[in-house]
């Protein structure tokens, strides 16, 4: 139960998601997105092995961002009318703008939150080969990106490598921020002129193992939609209808 | 026997070039043979393996004239990726040829695109990794095995296509010469059982021991000579002294000196810590211990990981030397002075990054496998290069897994082994020591030309 959202089928949980975002952008109101946002937490915390750490970090950004939606929104608003429903620092806050300034923070918490569920439950191999599999992705484009992964750790390794002979030559980083970022080009050029000759032996290699980029027939790892895709899509739909509901109700 | 590859008067060249790689070739690989093509480099060994799997003419769209046939059909024939499976190939560098994360996944990729029925899948996997010994490695992840772990599976992954020839393309040059050994001892016995045309390049052939029935030679102008035994240019006072260098996690207290003029190759199986100690000696790497004197030159494998300026002249002048002009005219660096540093020659590259050290007062160079993916010209250029540098005081330290450059340039050996020095032994006492040898993964150089014959 606790490994549901890992074992989803990607393209399912990709489709289900895109699906929840779309819907969310017709509705603005307060209560959609914060259900929809309390809702995901749910099934997270109920069908997920995430690491809560890791979620709290990734959410940081969002949730400022939230507020500075919420606090501009109250303090640049046009609107004079309508009942006030506080009052704070002689400012007079109308219920129009609080609501309208609580729909925005939550559509953002519920976009984030929609986001991360599907970034920190999914294995980027396993969505990719899902893609070629369900969505009919093409092998070419799949494969491309497939090798493209296993080349990070060795590219960091490089990184690091042209990092010390640098600070050898006495080349060290100085500087604000901008002088810094710029000096990084001279560690990236030799790391992309690596980068062309490692390509093109890849793809060699690829070719070499009979590699056409054609319309497979058959797959090793199986990326298969069962039963509990069903009854995920099923949960994820209800909240969605529930959350949308509750707008004409309260 | 037939003909499984021919080349009738083939020539080929690339579509920028005017000059011709290949010119007027004509050989014949039958069913069953070895065959080995050697010759220096930009003779075209690896554009002539390139059209033996059809990665070339149309990879690079160059431009092939005559008759190239496999198994008698023309090459031109055969759409991209179809013969591939027939003539399977290794490539020279383990780090990139795998495509996938683990063996097994690697193994079903190459399945996949043979359109082999998924039931069939695991038996094959099985019965491959069977045939090579690797059963063992099924649900390792590649990038995590050394060199001659990844060339195995490499070969592994060839074989899983039931091919009926073997391309190698240099397969050994990054591999410790013990490892090597090993590969080829392994490498015979599966061509035997799957009775496999072998098709390599190679430009050393001393590890191979006469597993080739032929050896087909591109432009056999100019052979380079062997390397001789240098004489020693070790010039009395001490140079460089080690105390107890080490660091936390892997290598241990390592003490030793070093004269002024002396040549030291250090040595040991891959993984045995010889990077991490070169990098730890010039505090690129924290480690505990002192280094006297405590600014060392360092050439890393690649030498244009250190360059971080326009041009060879302002890559010298970068630490603010003043002998500029003295130091490209000794390196031979006057003609691309003003060239930038990533567009001269490999060797061109490591003459500058050693330049770029003395300029800066580091008078002792410290290189990681300079010697790795050489042939015989640019090995011989690297030699005269640190034979000349030791006699105008320089003091080396070289990592290297090839013992007939060592044995030829070396003053003195480093043994290491699971990250703690054996010890600094005489070269000659290293080569004479069977049981050193075996312990560090070495092999017995054949020795260059003695020293006597060299002033004869």
């Amino acid at each position: 139960m606790k490994s549901a959202l890992h074992n989803m089928n990607p393209s399912v949980k990709f489709l289900i998601i895109t699906i929840c975002m779309f819907t969310l952008a017709f509705f603005f109101n307060p209560w959609t997105p914060l259900i929809v946002w309390i809702g995901v937490l749910l099934v997270q915390l109920l069908f997920s092995r995430i690491n809560w750490k890791v979620w709290t970090l990734f959410m940081i950004p969002f949730v400022i961002m939230a507020f500075g939606y919420f606090w501009t929104t109250l303090v640049f608003a046009e609107e004079k009318t309508g009942p006030v429903v506080w009052t704070i620092l002689n400012m007079e806050i109308r219920e129009v703008l609080l609501n309208h300034a609580l729909a925005l923070s939550f559509r953002v918490l519920a976009f984030s939150g929609l986001s991360l569920l599907f970034a920190l439950t999914t294995k980027p191999v396993s969505f990719i080969l899902s893609l070629m599999q369900q969505m009919k992705l093409s092998p070419k484009i799949a494969y491309s990106i497939l090798v493209g992964y296993q080349f990070l750790p060795v590219l960091k390794d490089e990184f690091v490598q042209i990092q010390q002979a640098h600070r050898l030559r006495g080349a060290t980083q100085k500087g604000n921020i901008i002088t810094r970022l710029l000096n990084m080009r001279k560690i990236l050029l030799p790391m992309l002129a690596g980068a062309v000759r490692k390509s093109e032996r890849a793809a060699f290699a690829m070719e070499a193992r009979g590699f056409t980029g054609e319309k497979r027939t058959s797959f090793y790892h199986i990326i298969g939609i069962g039963k509990l895709d069903v009854y995920m899509a099923a949960l994820f739909l209800m909240l969605l209808i529930v959350s949308c509901a509750s707008s004409s109700f309260i | 026997m037939s003909d499984v590859i021919q080349f009738i008067d083939v020539s080929f060249r690339f579509p920028d070039e005017e000059k011709v790689i290949l010119d007027h070739l004509s050989f014949s690989v039958k069913a069953g043979e070895k065959v080995v093509i050697t010759g220096p480099s930009g003779s075209g060994k690896t554009t002539l393996l390139y059209l033996c799997n059809r990665l070339y003419p149309e990879n690079c769209d160059g431009v092939m004239n005559g008759s190239l046939k496999l198994f008698d059909k023309e090459s031109s024939k055969y759409a991209p990726g179809e013969v591939n499976h027939k003539i399977a190939t290794v490539f020279q560098d383990p780090d990139a040829q795998f495509c996938m994360m683990t063996v097994e996944e690697e193994l079903a990729f190459t399945l996949e695109n043979l359109n082999i029925p998924r039931e069939e899948m695991d038996g094959k996997i099985a019965a491959v990794l069977e045939l090579t010994g690797l059963t063992d490695f099924r649900n390792a992840v590649i990038q995590q095995l050394s060199g001659g772990e990844k060339q195995r599976i490499a070969t592994a992954c060839a074989l899983i296509m039931e091919p009926e020839v073997l391309l190698l393309d240099e397969p050994i040059s990054h591999l410790d010469p013990y490892t090597g050994k090993k590969f080829i001892s392994w490498l015979d016995e599966l061509q035997q059982e799957r009775a496999l045309t072998v098709v390599a390049i190679e430009h050393r052939l001393d590890l191979w021991d006469g597993f080739f029935d032929r050896e087909i030679v591109l432009e056999s102008t100019n052979r380079v000579n062997e390397l001789m035994t240098r004489e020693s240019s070790i010039q009395g006072s001490q140079s460089l002294y080690v105390e107890a260098v080490h660091n936390d996690s892997f290598l241990k207290p390592v003490s030793f000196h070093l004269q002024k003029g002396e040549v030291a190759v250090l040595a040991g199986p891959n993984g045995s810590g010889k990077s991490t100690l070169l990098k730890a000696l010039c505090q690129l790497i924290p480690a505990k211990g002192t280094v006297t004197p405590d600014r060392l030159g360092y050439v890393p494998q690649s030498p244009e990981f250190l360059f971080i300026t326009k041009s060879v002249r302002d890559e010298i002048a970068f630490g603010g030397g003043t002998e500029v002009e003295t130091l490209l005219e000794r390196l031979y660096l006057q003609n691309v002075a003003e060239a930038h540093p990533f567009a001269v020659s490999h060797g061109q590259k490591r003459r500058v990054a050693i330049g770029a050290m003395l300029a800066d007062g580091r008078e002792i160079i410290l290189m990681d496998e300079p010697t790795s993916g050489q042939d015989a010209a640019s090995l011989s250029e690297l030699y005269e290069l640190i034979d000349e540098r030791a006699r105008q005081g320089t003091t080396f330290l070289i990592v290297t897994h090839d013992m007939e450059f060592a044995s030829a340039i070396a003053d003195s050996v480093l043994l290491m082994d699971e990250g703690q020095l054996t010890g600094k032994f005489n070269a000659e006492s290293v080569w004479a020591s069977e049981d050193l040898l075996t312990a560090h993964h070495l092999l017995k150089p054949k020795g260059g030309t003695p020293r006597e014959v060299c002033f004869a």
